[in-house]
């Protein structure tokens, strides 16, 4: 943003062409967006692990503009909700289309984050003077999982019942209070009509706040700039080149690739990442067999279900997303990027695998030898977290370049 | 680097499906599925044929009129002829005779609404053909099961979850007599009315792939002229 010094203000422009050095008079909105958007100096050496953020952005307005047309149509109400889905599958005209993007846009949502996050991670882009950007990008992590997880919900089929019931049930481990918490979120002694149309103001209100948060994300992303993958401080203003047109076209080739498989899924296989039982009405008096949460849940629902015991079972849960935000402090490493970190590299991926293996755990039903991997790769995500400090301090990191 | 971490990524969600199937359903050859797929008229009117006359004695169809008939392929027609047969407003759902308290008296449960049943179970369509065609009376196959006798009302069925359903087996050869004579197995008549509940689950089925096409070339091309104007902006840039 630019500054204005000048607090005098400036004559009317009476030529419509200083209409742009009126309003920018008035409202510097156009330089803001042109700073953010046109003129940004982004590095010259992004991979294409840096598309993911414009991805996301996308990902989520797609979600809101899908969002307002369901919104035109369902009905949060219990008795309602499940024929609404229908009739805007069945009547409402392009209801398939609108919500199978929608749908299937949440999982596709949840992908582009975690590949952002895990870019963000390789390459060390939550290292000072980047925290406050990571953080924010926790912040909207956690924001859209409680927006998914109340959509979910709005179906209001035997998986969204009994997903919200499982889930909403872990807040009753908060000592004392904690049973009183139940009852006042579900509005009720069980998850009912109230939690539904509460759960449906939420979901429709904090993508919103999400919009918000990621307008500090921007803020901060653009004090400090990018980050890049060799993760050193670019000095050189030939080390950058403007965003426009040079990654405002690299992002759209980008978006073309990130569509493809992203329509065979809405054209052709809406229904793979759902869970057939979603399609029979709620019923409390009918416990599914096995209840599972979305799939991008499955990794903290596995940590979850990993603990014998509640309390800390929930306590980790919660604690696995909660450490991301003090990653900047745990990595004390000077060094940014992977590349010149042999041994942050080697543990980095065995993270990134155990995130797998604890997804596959989450999503089978705990039992037998799940039960033993589930404790194991629980254990090994908290130890990648708990290594960090003391890796900084024995690696031996390669010379880093002056220059890119 | 950049391929295997997203790799890694979409391992997640597939592990997720992957890990979710129980007993493995025989596989039907479905005149829905396949590149060249399609409602197939013949098919669905025998469906609706098993389905009005055998499955709506306990089922309804909620979700579904005489009207959308037409938009699998039907004539206005030959709907309005369907629903006259039936005694049915073009415009009514298919709802059973069946009141909810006297089912819940003779069965001991509720029969499922059926427009849906493809899609809200495992195995869709394979799972339907084979629950109506694994009824099951060999008492060495239900001692196995249920070494105590099955329970009071249940029948044997080698596709149900838990092999004991409180739905006598409803078909029984030539329960239908087919328009086209085709002859009523009870082989023919699970395929048919299996084929006619993956149309009441998912009418928009072919509209959906027929735009999934075009949606598919024109990003094609799109992410193509992408790509080349990509490259062509960037061939300046040192290292590009």
């Amino acid at each position: 943003m630019s500054s204005h010094q000048d607090f005098t203000p400036k004559p009317v422009e009476k030529n419509i062409r200083n209409t742009y050095r009126w309003l920018e008079d008035r409202l510097p909105i156009l330089s803001f967006l042109s700073d953010a958007l046109v003129t940004y100096p982004a590095p010259r050496n992004l991979n294409y692990m840096w598309n993911f953020g414009s991805l996301a952005g996308i990902a989520l307005v797609l979600q809101i503009l899908t969002g307002i047309f369901l919104a035109m149509h369902y009905k949060g109400d219990v008795n309602l909700a499940f024929d609404s889905i229908q009739h805007i599958m069945r009547d409402v005209q392009w209801g398939w289309l609108i919500r199978n993007l929608h749908m299937v846009g949440a999982s596709f949502f949840f992908i582009v984050v975690y590949i952002h996050m895990a870019r963000g991670l390789y390459y060390g882009s939550y290292k000072s003077p980047r925290e406050v950007l990571w953080g924010l990008g926790v912040i909207i992590f956690l924001l859209m999982m409680a927006t998914a997880f109340m959509g979910y919900v709005l179906p209001w089929g035997q998986m969204s019942y009994w997903g919200a019931t499982v889930i909403t049930n872990l807040l009753s481990v908060i000592p004392f209070i904690g049973k009183y918490v139940v009852v006042w979120l579900w509005g009720g002694y069980s998850v009912g009509d109230p939690t539904l149309t509460r759960f449906y103001a939420f979901h429709f209100v904090l993508p919103f706040v999400i919009i918000g948060v990621v307008v500090l994300h921007l803020w901060a992303l653009h004090l400090h700039r990018s980050n890049n993958p060799v993760g050193i401080d670019l000095k050189r203003a030939k080390d950058y080149i403007p965003f426009h047109p040079y990654y405002t076209i690299k992002d759209t080739f980008g978006l073309g690739v990130y569509l493809i498989p992203f329509t065979l899924m809405v054209f052709f296989l809406p229904e793979y990442l759902g869970h057939p039982d979603n399609y029979i009405p709620a019923n409390p008096m009918v416990t599914p067999a096995h209840i599972v949460p979305e799939w991008y849940f499955l990794p903290f629902y596995a940590i979850l279900r990993a603990i014998p015991i509640k309390e800390i079972g929930v306590a980790a849960m919660f604690g696995s997303i909660l450490v991301l935000f003090f990653l900047p402090w745990l990595d004390s490493s000077p060094v940014r990027s992977a590349r010149f970190r042999p041994l942050y590299k080697q543990i980095y991926w065995l993270f990134l695998i155990n995130f797998v293996v604890l997804g596959w755990c989450g999503a089978n039903p705990p039992e037998g030898m799940f039960v033993i991997i589930a404790r194991v790769a629980t254990v090994l995500y908290f130890s990648f977290f708990a290594l960090l400090p003391v890796l900084a301090r024995y690696e031996k990191t390669k010379p880093l370049p002056a220059t890119i | 680097m950049k391929f295997l971490l997203i790799a890694l990524t979409l391992l997640l969600p597939v592990l997720a499906h992957a890990s979710e199937g129980e007993a493995a359903l025989p596989a039907q050859n479905w005149s829905f599925n396949g590149l060249r797929a399609g409602w197939n008229k013949a098919e669905l009117y025998r469906g609706y044929t098993v389905a009005t006359q055998v499955c709506m004695s306990c089922h309804s169809f909620k979700y579904i009129t005489h009207r959308d008939l037409m938009r699998a392929g039907f004539t206005e027609a030959e709907v309005k002829a369907m629903a006259k047969s039936m005694n049915m407003d073009l415009n009514a759902p298919l709802l059973t005779g069946l009141a909810p308290a006297d089912a819940q008296e003779t069965y001991g449960k509720v029969p499922p609404d059926l427009s849906m049943m493809n899609k809200a179970r495992e195995g869709g369509a394979d799972y339907v053909h084979a629950v109506l065609t694994g009824f099951s009376e060999d008492p060495a196959l239900i001692k196995e099961h249920f070494p105590d006798g099955l329970p009071a009302g249940a029948y044997f069925n080698k596709a149900f979850p838990g092999h004991a359903i409180a739905m006598p087996p409803p078909l029984q050869e030539g329960a239908v007599t087919y328009a086209d004579g085709t002859p009523a197995t009870v082989e023919q008549m699970a395929h048919d009315v299996a084929t006619f509940l993956q149309w009441t689950a998912e009418p928009e089925r072919f509209e959906r792939q027929r735009m999934g096409v075009f949606v598919l070339i024109y990003l094609a091309i799109f992410t193509l002229l992408a790509y080349l104007s990509k490259r062509a902006i960037w061939k300046d840039v040192k290292g590009h």
